[in-house]
Formats: C-alpha cells, sequence, structure tokens
C-alpha cells in the first residue's frame, strides 16, 4: 500500500510509465537500508494487516477470489517488488470480480536450508489453510522451486504463475502442467553489443559478478557470451572479490574501457549485498561507463543494457493469472519469455561518460532525458514562444522606434542648429508670429539685425521700434500678418541702429493656413541687405558714369566739329563786330548797316549759345530726369550737332520727320546719346563706302498711336553675320578703337524707357537701327 | 588797273559769309559771296583782278579743290586766302604749297584778313603784269623767222658766229645778218638780255 502510494506519487511528477522503476528504486534507495530498522518494518506490516482485514471483510461479503504473491527474497529487491506491484495493480484494474491478494517474503537469499524451507511452508499453510489462495504468484526465481517443492503442502495442486525464471531453472525443474509463467533470459550478448556500439573504440572490458548462486551463475553465461562475440577485448573478470577490493579495482579501471556488471548477491566472504546497491557504488567510482543487463540498475549510475522491464513482467503474469481465474486451464497457457525487453540507456549517465546518443541502437529507450515542455505541452510552449516572441518583436520595435525617435529628434535638432547657423551666417533672422496668442518667437541673430539689447525681449514692437520712421508702415504691414494664407509678402524697410547707423533689412512674410481658411503662423525671415542695396546704388552710379563717359567720348570723337559748330558763330560774331567798327570809322556811318551787324552779332551769339547748351547737356553727369521729350526737335538737334562731322565725312544726311509732335517721357540727354551713337556708328560704318554712296537717312514714324519709332538708315557695310545677335552683348565690338559698349547702353537706355531697340540689315545694302518710345499724349500748351 | 579789285568770297556758312562779305564791303574791297563753290566756279572771270577767300571744309567741294580747279582752268595764278574752323597742318601745308597767300584760321581777325589780301592784291597784279609781259615776249619770239631761231638757239648756248656759220653751213656773214635781225626784232641789245629773256620764257612754259 505504501509503495503504490510512494509509486503513484512518483507516476504523477515524472509523467512517465518508463522512469517508475527507477523511482521506486530510488525509494528503496532512501528508505531501503533504513527500512530494516524494525520501527519502518513495524509500520509495513502494520499497513499490510490493514489491507488483509479489508479484504477479508470485502471477500465475506462477495466472495472473492485469491491470489498469493510469494516473493523469493525481502521486500528490499527491487526487482520482485515491481513486478508484483505491476501485477497488484493490473490485476485490481481488470478483475472483473473481487480480489484479495497476499503476499509474503520467503527471504531465500538468505536462508537456503530445507528445514527453512520446511518451516515457512508450515507456516504459509497454517496462514492460508482456511483461505486457499486461487492462483500463486511466484516472483524471483528461487520461489519456483520452493513452490514446486511445498504446493501441496500450502495449497493443493494450486495453478502457480512464475515469474523472473530462468529458461535453465525452467528447463531443469520440468514443471507440472497447471505451472506456467514468465520466463526471464538475460540477453548479456545485446548488453555487450550495446557497450560495444556506444564505445566503439574500446578496447578493454571488466566483468564484474559477486559469489552468489545467482552471481556465479553469471560467471559462466558471461565467460560464454564475451567468448562468442565477434568483437575481441582484453577481457578482466572480476570475480568473488569482497567487496572493498572489488571497489579498489574498479577506481583502477582505464577510462576507456567497457565495465559489465553482472549481480553481486554476496561477496566472498559471504556478506550478501542488494545488486542495485553495489551497482550505484561501483558507478559512483568507476572511470569507465557500466553496462548490466538489469532493468534496476538503470538509474543508480549504469549506462544501461538490454534488459527486461519488471513492470511488464507484471503485467504479463497478472494477465495470465486473470485468465486461469477466469477459468481457463492453466495447462494451456504456454509460458512465456521475456514480454517486454529492450534497450534502456540512462540519459544521465551517458552524458557523465560523455557517450554519443546517436551510437545507440534504433528503438533504444532513453531514460531520464530532461523532457522539454515543448513535448508535452506543444500547444502552450509554442503559444508561448510566440507570445513571448511577439512581445520581443514589440520591445524591439519600441526601442528601435526610440532610437529612431532620438536619432531623428537628434538629427532635427542638428538641422535646427545647422539652419540657425547658418541663417546667421548669411545675416539671416528667422522669426514666427502667432496671431492668436500675440507671441513673437525670432533667432537671436535677429537682435543684432535689429540692434537691440542682449536682454530686450523679441516682440513685434521691439522691432517696429526700430524700423526708420519712413519705412515704418511698410514694416508693420508685413509683420501684422494682414495677409491671406500661403500668400508671401516681401518689404525692404530701414532699420536705424542705436548708434544711429542706417542698414536695409528685407523682411520676408508668409502666412501658413491654420486649416479651414484663417491665417494662423505667421513666420518669415530677415535678410541684412545693406550691402545689396549699397552694390545695387553702386551700380546705378557706376551705370550712369559709364553713360556719361561714352557721351563724352562720343563728344570727344566729335570735338573738331563741335568746335567747327562753335566757330562759325564765333566767326560771324568777329566779323560783323570788326565790320561795325569799320563802318563807325568812316565819316558818314552806314547806321543801317551797323544795325545789321549788331543783329547779326544777337542771332550768332545765340547760335552759338545753342550749340554750347547741348554739349553741356551731353558732358554734365547727372541722375535721369523725366520730362517730355520731343522726338523730332531731338533729332534735329542732334543732326545741327553733327553738322560738320558729316560733312567732313562727305556723308549726305536726309531727314524724314513725320509732321507730327511726338511727345516721349524720358531723359533728353540719353536719348540724344541714343541717336548720337546710333548715327556715329552708321557713319564709321560707311567709312569705306564710296563717297558718292555716303548717306544716311533718319525717319520718325508714328506708324502705331501708342509708340513713335526712330529709324537711322545708312549704307554702310552693314551687320557682319557673325556679330549677329551678339552687337547689344557688352565689350563686344567691330570697331579697331571701340569699347563695345554703345549698343550696350543704348540699349539700356531705351529699355529704361519702355521701349524696343533693334538692329537689321537693310535688303538695298546697309543696316536699319530703330528704336521705338512711348508716345506720351502731348499736353495742352505744352505742345 | 583797269578794273577795281574784287574779293571771290565762298563760304556754306550763310551767317559767316554775311560777316565777312560785310566786314570787306565796310574796308572797301569789292565782294562777290558765294555760299555754293559750284556757282562761284561757274561764275568766276579769270579776266577780273581779284582774291579768292575760300572756307576749307564745305559739302561737295573744299577749298582746296577749288584752288586746283582754278589753276586748272586759266593757268593763270589767282590768289587765294583760305579760311577754316579747323586749322589743322597738313591742310595748311598742302594749301601754302598750291600757292595760297594765306591760311587764317575761323575767326578771322580783320587786320590778319586785309593783311592777307592786300599781298594778295601785290601778287595780283605782279602776276598780271608777268603775264603780259611774257605775252609780249612771245609775240616778238612767234615773228622771227625759223633761220633767225635757229640763230638764237646757238646765240644764247653761247656759241661766236663763226662756229655757228660751221654749225649752220654757211658763211660767218650771213650769221651776223641774222643775229642782228633777231636782235632787232626782239628789241634787245646785248646777249645778256637775251639770255635773260629766254629763261623767262623757258620759265613760263
Amino acid at each position: 500500500m505504501r509503495c503504490q502510494s510512494v509509486v503513484r506519487l512518483h507516476f504523477d511528477h515524472s509523467n512517465g510509465d518508463l522512469q517508475a522503476p527507477f523511482l521506486v528504486n530510488l525509494y528503496w534507495c532512501i528508505f531501503g537500508v533504513a527500512g530494516l530498522s524494525g520501527m519502518k518494518r513495524t509500520r509495513i506490516v502494520w499497513w499490510s494487516l490493514a489491507l488483509l482485514f479489508l479484504y477479508a471483510a470485502e471477500s465475506r461479503a462477495a466472495e472473492p477470489r485469491r491470489v498469493l504473491m510469494l516473493h523469493a527474497f525481502n521486500y528490499t529487491f527491487p526487482a520482485t517488488t515491481l513486478i508484483a506491484d505491476a501485477a497488484r495493480k493490473r490485476l485490481l484494474e481488470s478483475s472483473p470480480q473481487p480480489l484479495e491478494i497476499d503476499a509474503d517474503f520467503l527471504d531465500l537469499a538468505r536462508n537456503t536450508d530445507a528445514e527453512y524451507e520446511s518451516r515457512i511452508a508450515m507456516f504459509l499453510r497454517t496462514k492460508y489453510g482456511k483461505r486457499t489462495p486461487d492462483v500463486v504468484i511466484t516472483l524471483g526465481s528461487a520461489a519456483l522451486p520452493f513452490i514446486v517443492r511445498h504446493r501441496d503442502d500450502i495449497a493443493p495442486n494450486v495453478p502457480v504463475v512464475f515469474t523472473s525464471v530462468s529458461p535453465q531453472t525452467h528447463n531443469a525443474l520440468r514443471l507440472p502442467a497447471n505451472i506456467t509463467g514468465i520466463i526471464s533470459e538475460f540477453n548479456l550478448d545485446k548488453t555487450l553489443a550495446l557497450a560495444e556500439r556506444l564505445q566503439p573504440e574500446a578496447s578493454r572490458l571488466f566483468v564484474i559478478a559477486g559469489s552468489g548462486e545467482v552471481d556465479r551463475r553469471w560467471q559462466s553465461v558471461a565467460r560464454r557470451t564475451i567468448e562468442d562475440r565477434e568483437r575481441k577485448f582484453e577481457v578482466t573478470f572480476l570475480f568473488d572479490r569482497s567487496h572493498a577490493k572489488l571497489m579498489e579495482e574498479v577506481e583502477n579501471i582505464p577510462r576507456d574501457a567497457i565495465v559489465l556488471y553482472l549481480t553481486f548477491f554476496a561477496d566472498n566472504g559471504g556478506n550478501a549485498f542488494v545488486p542495485a546497491e553495489v551497482a550505484r557504488s561501483l558507478a559512483a567510482v568507476s572511470p569507465a561507463p557500466l553496462y548490466a543487463p538489469y532493468d534496476t540498475y538503470i538509474g543508480n549510475g549504469i549506462v544501461g543494457g538490454f534488459v527486461e522491464t519488471f513492470e511488464s513482467v507484471g503485467v504479463r503474469a497478472a494477465d495470465m493469472t486473470l485468465q486461469i481465474l477466469a477459468g481457463k486451464d492453466p495447462a494451456t497457457i504456454a509460458p512465456q519469455t521475456n514480454p517486454g525487453q529492450a534497450y534502456r540507456v540512462d540519459y544521465r549517465a551517458m552524458v557523465g561518460w560523455k557517450l554519443q546518443e546517436s551510437n545507440l541502437p534504433p528503438h533504444t529507450a532513453v531514460l531520464f532525458k530532461e523532457t522539454s515542455i515543448w513535448s508535452e505541452h506543444p500547444g502552450i510552449v509554442s503559444a508561448t514562444i510566440l507570445i513571448v516572441a511577439l512581445q520581443t518583436i514589440v520591445v524591439a520595435a519600441l526601442l528601435i522606434q526610440r532610437r529612431r525617435r532620438l536619432r531623428a529628434e537628434n538629427l532635427l535638432k542638428e538641422s535646427d542648429e545647422r539652419m540657425t547657423f547658418a541663417a546667421a551666417a548669411a545675416n539671416i533672422g528667422l522669426w514666427q508670429f502667432d496671431q492668436h496668442r500675440n507671441e513673437l518667437w525670432a533667432t537671436e541673430h535677429c537682435r543684432t539685425l535689429f540692434g537691440l539689447a542682449r536682454n530686450a525681449r523679441l516682440s513685434r514692437d521691439a522691432f517696429l521700434a526700430a524700423v526708420h520712421p519712413d519705412d515704418l508702415q511698410n514694416a508693420t504691414q508685413s509683420l501684422q500678418g494682414s495677409l491671406q494664407p500661403e500668400q508671401s509678402a516681401i518689404s525692404d524697410v530701414r532699420i536705424v541702429l542705436p548708434d544711429g547707423d542706417v542698414r536695409w533689412v528685407r523682411m520676408r512674410a508668409r502666412s501658413r493656413s491654420e486649416g479651414g481658411g484663417r491665417p494662423g503662423h505667421l513666420g518669415g525671415i530677415f535678410i541684412d541687405i545693406t550691402e545689396q542695396k549699397s552694390a545695387e546704388a553702386e551700380i546705378a552710379l557706376q551705370r550712369l558714369e559709364v553713360e556719361h563717359l561714352m557721351r563724352v567720348s562720343v563728344l570727344g570723337e566729335l570735338s573738331g566739329s563741335i568746335a567747327h559748330e562753335v566757330n562759325q558763330p564765333l566767326t560771324a560774331i568777329l566779323s560783323n563786330a570788326q565790320a561795325a567798327l569799320h563802318l563807325l570809322a568812316k565819316e558818314s556811318p552806314d547806321l543801317v548797316e551797323i544795325r545789321d551787324a549788331l543783329e547779326e552779332i544777337v542771332h550768332e551769339d545765340n547760335r552759338a549759345g545753342e550749340v554750347i547748351h547741348r554739349l553741356r547737356g551731353l558732358l554734365k553727369k547727372g541722375e535721369r530726369k523725366a520730362e517730355n521729350v520731343n522726338v523730332n526737335d531731338l533729332v534735329r538737334s542732334t543732326m545741327r550737332l553733327l553738322n560738320s562731322e558729316m560733312i567732313g565725312r562727305d556723308i549726305n544726311v536726309s531727314l524724314d520727320l513725320e509732321d507730327s509732335v511726338f511727345l516721349t517721357r524720358g531723359d533728353s540727354v540719353q536719348l540724344q546719346q541714343v541717336l548720337l551713337n546710333l548715327i556715329m556708328n552708321a557713319m564709321d560704318a560707311m567709312a569705306s563706302t564710296p563717297m558718292a554712296q555716303r548717306f544716311i537717312l533718319v525717319t520718325t514714324r508714328g506708324a502705331r498711336t501708342e509708340m513713335v519709332d526712330v529709324c537711322v538708315k545708312d549704307r554702310g557695310h552693314g551687320i557682319r553675320p557673325k556679330a549677329n545677335g551678339r552687337v547689344f552683348e557688352p565689350f563686344y565690338t567691330t570697331k579697331e578703337h571701340g569699347l563695345g559698349l554703345g549698343l550696350t547702353l543704348c540699349s539700356t537706355i531705351v529699355k529704361a524707357h519702355q521701349g524696343r531697340l533693334a538692329l537689321v540689315n537693310d535688303e538695298a545694302g546697309g543696316a536699319i537701327a530703330v528704336f521705338s518710345l512711348p508716345i506720351q499724349q502731348p499736353e495742352i500748351g505744352n505742345a | 588797273m583797269m578794273e577795281k579789285f574784287t574779293v571771290y568770297l565762298v563760304d556754306d556758312d550763310p551767317g559767316v559769309l554775311k560777316a565777312l562779305s560785310r566786314l570787306l564791303s565796310a574796308k572797301g574791297y569789292d565782294v562777290k559771296p558765294y555760299s555754293s563753290p559750284q556757282i562761284f566756279l561757274e561764275e568766276h572771270d579769270v579776266a577780273v583782278p581779284g582774291c579768292a577767300v575760300l572756307d576749307v571744309s564745305m559739302p561737295g567741294l573744299d577749298g582746296l579743290e577749288i584752288q586746283r580747279v582754278l589753276t586748272a582752268a586759266s593757268g593763270y595764278h589767282r590768289p587765294v586766302v583760305f579760311i577754316t574752323g579747323k586749322g589743322d597742318i597738313p591742310t595748311s601745308v598742302r594749301a601754302m604749297r598750291a600757292g595760297a597767300i594765306d591760311f587764317l584760321t575761323k575767326p578771322v581777325k580783320d587786320k590778319d584778313l586785309f593783311e592777307a589780301l592786300s599781298r594778295a592784291e601785290g601778287r595780283d597784279a605782279e602776276s598780271r603784269r608777268l603775264h603780259s609781259e611774257m605775252e609780249s615776249v612771245q609775240t616778238k619770239v612767234s615773228s622771227l623767222t625759223p633761220r633767225e631761231r635757229e640763230v638764237l638757239t646757238h646765240v644764247v648756248a653761247g656759241r661766236l658766229n663763226k662756229q655757228i656759220a660751221g654749225d649752220l653751213g654757211t658763211v660767218e656773214k650771213t650769221i651776223k645778218v641774222h643775229r642782228s635781225r633777231m636782235m632787232e626784232k626782239l628789241g634787245i641789245r646785248t646777249v645778256a638780255d637775251l639770255v635773260r629773256m629766254t629763261q623767262k620764257l623757258n620759265l613760263s612754259k
């Protein structure tokens, strides 16, 4: 009963039938030795009695069938106990009728004399005389001869089911017909084969057996088996030693040897031992792996062997018993051999001796291998693994995301810093304005731009306070956010710094929609454009300078002619004045003639004055003026200026001016410069034209109502093909001493007057230069 | 002087033309003003004593060309005074080489102009006198017989009568007759005068 409960307990924990023998063994290891003391034994006897009492009560009620189990040895032998327990379990589970199971220990290992046997037989007859067993099961080979000899003493002709009987014993006994059972043939050959497979390199073989009766039988079996094996070893038989001597010799076995342990029921001094216990102590000291043909040793440190499982023997014996109880004639039930033999190994021992699992024969039962949770609960485990994996993935993803976010944040920060730095380096201040909160954010550089103190609060008013009063309106509009969403505005304003310096700042503002079309944030940049502005002013100044220089250079070219233009009136004036003097010197001066002379002087002086005036205009530096210019007058006055030059160059000039007043808005000096330039070009182009053909025609036409065309036509060489398209480029010239700026300037000037300048070749030869100017409607009284 | 000294004034600038002619008239000159060189050339009379005052730079035909045309037409050197607004050296050199009296720069001072005109007047008179003288010599030479002309050539070459007779294949006496007749026809006494006369003729040719 106690055994059962222990077994069950272990069954529950280990979840495997295969491990049960070991656990029972373990139980005996722990309690076995102590069990020899009276206290434990008393307890078991007490439980056994209680069990018997229960069965007795039961049989009275339902006439139970009786089974008597006879153990050959005492209760310390695991093999018989295992068989008994398995058989009992099977019987109780499978019997259709109530059963009474009794058990007795014959203890034949220690008591071998015949007197003891007959006394035990007497005891059993006394004990079971009233309650005759229906079947006797013998456990352990020694119990079978006993029952054969004393069956009739105990229960005449009772059917017997034996277990753990070697074929030799079975054959020797020549059993009566109603005795059947399980023959156990220990296959040492196969155990040795296992050892050979696991240790293919091993060359030495040690065989251990004791000096008991069974031990001696094993000795001869072993010698015979080893001799029959194909593989030959250097064999050492450790037989008939004292326990201590054996231990000593085993300790010195080389590491790569095979140790075959059989049984050790007794040493050479006749001391009894429990073979399983000996197996444990041998395994503890042996450097080489141990193999054995007994299942009970497995778990006590040996590697394993080809063994019979005692449970299977017990179960099979119980089945035979049930058949007999059911009325089957025992004589018809043939004895069975080895119902459950198999290769069995202890995984822990294999690992301890570094043996390869892959070397095991097929269908080997590997015991004590840590069963993985996987094999037991694949579903739960896979689910768990899945969950853990998912969680890991999620955690990893979160970590990655966190890292990315950190990196992105870092990048953002870096980018932000870079942008701020770049903006500051480019003299740009960044700002944003939240209209709802009326808050302004701006980079520190804005302070520098607006000359604000280090501790001053950056606000819209602070910025506006620095703006030049004339530009305040523009600045306010820019910063006020009166813009429509997605609209941008630019205004250039002047900033007055605390030290009085004025700087130009360009305010760029852009309004971002907040959704729903409402303007939300207003943002933008401040750029210091002082240098740009001063550069622009510088360029404008330089352009005026260049224009002036060009005029001066043109006039320089014309200087002779222009001098002539002034000289003529001066000549007339001088001659008239001197004529008057001569007339006055006469006795009766001709006053009419003198008056004429003086009038001429006045006229010629005016004429000279006009030339000087025109010259002064051309020579003067100055800003571009916006005045009404009469285009026809402009042409005429220019032609007058060129009169002498034309004569000097033998060029005929013709004017064809439309009889209308063309007024255009602009600078007469600059426009005259354009005309002068074009006519000078025309003259230069005719340097190699035969004198008789030298001709310039200047026309004005108001073909379209809004524009007046001024056309200068010559009979020169025309525009050379390779120059076409480049004539307006700066510094492009075909003249030997030209600067290449004349036409560039003309084009600039005409464009500044909203006009157009074109230069084409005339089909009849020569070139035509046309510039068009917008017509200003003549004002009344001005025309 | 049979006729009054006339000043031909050519300038394309009407103001200048008017002023200069007024000045010259006031001084007592006969002035013929022309604003166009072509008209001047058409109306010009070599026979009339006088002087041309020409503007150098004029459209169509400039002063230097007028001077050339004038000389080419008659062989008579009409004195020319140039006036110019520009007065560049190459032009003035060319003008002076072509026999210009003066090259005046505008504005022209009356003194300079009058001084140039009086020189021109002298030159014109001289040139006219020389011209008439030449004409009379020419007439005398043309009255000589061919033999006399031959003798003249040899005498001027410095040969003696005897040598001349040898050259011409005649006697010294005959040469003497030709020689005296030739001297008589030409109205010359000495051989030196004869040589001087022939030199003038050669010059004028």
